[in-house]
């Protein structure tokens, strides 16, 4: 019973999410979600339990885009 | 011979006392069936008819025709269909608390989703508007339609708490539905990913195109 709840919460979960590619930055994927470059901070700030730096990130890693 | 004259009205008399004393039983139970029919289903009534209401509608039918057969003066007939009516009464309780619980649980998931699709949904158009130039599938009128589109669905959303909080399970489903289908639909829009609860049903597939 308990996994049907969690995966009926899972099926209604509107987190939106971006998987690095190689060349990647955040400013792109920022001009990519948002149009402007300049916005990278937004997505900084919602994912800042698992970057340090916006500058530093890896490929393949799993990115919440606000 | 003339004592045997004598007694013919007087069996006369004793046979039809019975007959109308039984038809006056047959009224009297007739009566207490049709009442006890009704108590019982004015008791449920208003419950069943917010959950089932086509169900709801045969026991109204029945009473109905009961009442027709009184008062034709077929108390047997009214008699065998009143007193079926509170078993069937019994029946549609339970069926309308199975269709409420079911409508809870639907509302139980709605309920729990749907704010984080509004949220979502709020949090991009709040940052699409402090972009100085929007994503290549985006352009002012659409964000502006995409606002418009979140406005009402959060709107909506207040109404169909409104009429949970009112009792009123199936209004709220109704337009949590169309809050659900509301917020999908300015997601896709907006170019971001629709949680699988809210994603709309795929398009049955088209049939094969005849060969030749």
């Amino acid at each position: 019973m308990a996994d049907e709840g969690k995966k009926g919460a899972g099926a209604w979960d509107a987190t939106q999410w971006h998987v690095v590619a190689k060349g990647e930055t955040l400013s792109k994927i920022s001009q990519k979600y948002y149009g402007d470059p300049n916005l990278y901070g937004k997505i900084f700030e919602a994912n800042k339990d698992v970057l340090k730096n916006p500058d530093l990130i890896k490929v393949g890693q799993k990115l919440r885009i606000p | 011979m003339k004592s045997k004259r004598y007694w013919v009205p007087v069996v006369l008399v004793v046979v039809g006392l019975l007959v109308a004393a039984c038809g006056s039983a047959n009224k009297d139970a007739a009566t207490a069936a049709i009442k006890a029919a009704e108590d019982s289903w004015n008791a449920v009534k208003a419950e069943v008819v917010k959950y089932i209401p086509d169900q709801a509608k045969s026991v109204d039918d029945t009473i109905k025709a009961a009442k027709e057969s009184f008062d034709k003066g077929n108390f047997d007939g009214a008699l065998e269909a009143a007193k079926v009516i509170p078993d069937r009464v019994k029946a549609l309780v339970s069926a309308a608390a199975a269709k409420k619980a079911e409508l809870a649980k639907a509302w139980e998931e709605l309920s729990g989703g749907l704010p984080n699709m509004l949220e979502a949904l709020k949090s991009r158009l709040d940052i699409l508007s402090q972009s100085r130039k929007l994503p290549a599938n985006l352009d002012k009128a659409k964000l502006e339609d995409a606002k418009g589109g979140h406005e009402a669905a959060v709107r909506m959303w207040e109404e169909a708490k409104a009429a949970f909080s009112g009792g009123n399970l199936t209004d709220a489903l109704a337009k949590g539905k169309t809050v659900k289908e509301k917020a999908a639909e300015v997601m896709t829009a907006l170019g971001m990913q629709v949680p699988a609860a809210a994603a709309p049903a795929p398009a049955p597939a088209p049939a094969p195109a005849p060969k030749g």
